[in-house]
């Protein structure tokens, strides 16, 4: 279990609001709790202070305000005992690139304090895990990224932590390599609390029960994906493809422009397929979903429709609007700045 | 103590794994010997005395090169964020990659047993001040790693580590000598306190001084306090 309350990191001098030390404000006012065998995905720009946070929580910087709990220990009064439960991957994967595989693993373990038979043990069990056997006994540096990707993993793995947290962990890998790590944190996740942070936002939808969106150091959005989705007030456009006589292309243009809830309707591609025609029908926000009423009115005028299809909110859009609101927002902050200043 | 013995093995393994240790141990092992066979002359008296002045002059130059790495390259890679993360203590870290250093320094002393064997073949040396000078010798190492460990600390540049060290070894050795006829007897008797390889020639006679060991010991713990400071300062940053 991690708990964040009201967690602020502030880089040279007091930069919280108010403090005017002129410092960077990396991370403000974060506050979230993430339940025991819960998988979290953090989502933000570069700069958005998801990287701030992980560091936070797993000890390697002190918040500068708020506190942090993982698995009831405080990070900084019982920062030892906190980082005992984490397996935490770092940004870029760091290894010791002279040493070879077990030997690194099993480095790992005797430095979690690990005796030398739970340490193989837990070697073991991670080079089970993250499909390490074939490559045990090669020096790190001859590893391939994927591999190197494994190895920082199993790295977290061998004290059988309750906690993992990875920071990037597919940044700078092949799609191939990135489906397999995607598994492998799915995996993983089944009896583990896991922060998984990232900018891919197809594999946080795909692995993750919970998403935290931070821009600019804030908590901007947090919830299901699926949850997150369906908050996304917006027109979703229609795509409806149908079989077309000669001059029977404008009919079917009024008819569904004249639907109610429609706002417009644009022809797709360049026209030069006489006989199928592609239309992209735009509802409007409230009533989105028009899939029925243009199914009704094509049946009625006899229409061959082999394609009617809306499309599908994602993650992506929700992420972009949080992203667009909060530059809208950063923007009016600056207006309103230099507007006091000048007066 | 699992974690600092995990610490002090790799590190010191991580020297052997890479050309730069065996670099180091291979010049130490030639250079050493030249100046050990030009003082093997007939007559001569059978003692290591002068040699060890020579062998302190290597350390200098050999003790940084030891330590650059053993921060600077962690800080390079990341891989510092990983052993700050751990339960085992920045301290624990500092002294066990100290220990690394100061075994590594040891093992690079190994070889030049044979030198000591050389001399007993071919004379009657007296086997107390050879095993004073040695002990003197190691002090001295040992007092160069832990300041070689808190400039490594202090950036993530391996050269920069270099030079720092260097520049602070040349600054306790060679200045006090260089600077002392022009200053009143009182401070320059100071300056001479302070002088690490001074303290060492004592060793290398065959005296033991428990004030020497203290200094040498004290000094050591001391820079890697301040390493150990300077690590847990990046968390401030």
């Amino acid at each position: 279990m991690i708990q964040v309350q009201r967690v602020s990191k502030w880089f040279g001098g007091q930069g919280s609001p108010g403090g005017g030390g002129g410092g960077i404000v990396a991370v403000d006012d974060v506050s979230f709790t993430i339940p025991a065998g819960q998988c979290v995905g953090v989502l933000g720009p570069n700069g958005a202070g998801k990287t701030t946070t992980i560091r936070m929580i797993t000890g390697y910087l002190p918040p500068s305000a708020g506190a942090i709990r993982v698995n009831n220990l405080d990070t900084i009064n019982d920062s030892i005992g906190a980082r005992r439960t984490i397996g935490y991957l770092p940004e870029s994967t760091p290894l010791y690139p002279e040493m070879r595989v077990r030997d690194y693993l099993f480095f790992r373990a005797r430095l979690y304090g690990l005796a030398r038979r739970e340490a193989k043990a837990g070697v073991g069990a991670a080079i089970e895990r993250c499909w390490l056997k074939d490559v045990a006994h090669r020096r790190v540096g001859q590893l391939s990224k994927g591999y190197k990707q494994r190895v920082g993993l199993a790295g977290t793995l061998v004290h059988s932590p309750p906690v993992l947290i990875l920071d990037e962990p597919t940044s700078g890998l092949d799609p191939t390599q990135i489906r397999e790590t995607r598994s492998l944190i799915k995996d993983l996740a089944e009896n583990r609390t896991v922060l998984v942070s990232s900018h891919i936002l197809p594999e946080i939808e795909a692995t993750c029960d919970r998403v935290l969106i931070i821009a600019r150091g804030r908590l901007r959005a947090d919830g299901a994906p699926s949850a997150l989705v369906r908050q996304v007030q917006h027109a979703f456009a229609h795509t409806v493809e149908v079989q077309t006589s000669p001059g029977g292309r404008e009919k079917i243009h009024r008819a569904l422009a004249g639907l109610p809830g429609v706002v417009g309707v644009q022809l797709s591609g360049d026209g030069s397929n006489e006989q199928w025609s592609r239309f992209v029908v735009t509802p409007t926000p409230e009533a989105s979903d028009v899939r029925e009423p243009i199914g009704i009115t094509l049946a009625g005028m006899g229409v061959v429709c082999r394609e009617l299809r809306r499309a599908e909110p994602t993650l992506e859009q929700v992420f972009m609007r949080v992203i667009e609101s909060d530059e809208r927002r950063a923007a009016a902050e600056a207006r309103a700045a230099g507007g006091s200043a000048a007066a | 103590m699992r974690a600092l013995c995990a610490i002090a093995w790799r590190e010191y393994a991580s020297m052997f794994r890479i050309p730069l240790g065996w670099v180091v141990v291979a010049l130490f092992v030639c250079l050493s010997s030249f100046f050990f066979t030009k003082a093997l002359t007939p007559g001569s008296p059978a003692t290591l005395r002068d040699v060890f002045l020579t062998w302190w002059f290597l350390l200098m130059f050999l003790c940084p090169a030891v330590s650059m790495r053993l921060f600077s390259e962690e800080l390079r890679s990341g891989t510092i964020e990983t052993a700050l993360t751990s339960p085992s203590g920045d301290a624990v870290l500092v002294i066990g990659k100290y220990l690394a250093a100061v075994l590594f320094l040891a093992t690079m002393l190994v070889p030049t047993l044979v030198y000591v064997a050389v001399l007993g073949a071919l004379s009657r040396p007296d086997y107390g001040p050879i095993v004073s000078g040695y002990s003197g010798l190691l002090l001295l190492g040992m007092l160069y790693l832990a300041v070689g460990t808190l400039a490594s600390a202090c950036t993530s540049s391996q050269t920069l580590a270099f030079l720092g060290t260097l520049f602070v070894l040349l600054l306790l050795d060679l200045v006090p000598g260089m600077i002392a006829p022009r200053l009143p007897e009182q401070i320059a008797k100071l300056a001479f306190e302070f002088s690490p390889s001074l303290r060492a020639a004592d060793f290398y006679r065959g005296l033991i001084d428990t004030a020497h060991i203290t200094f040498f010991l004290a000094a050591s713990v001391w820079f890697l306090m301040l390493a150990t400071v300077v690590l847990q300062s990046r968390r401030w940053r």
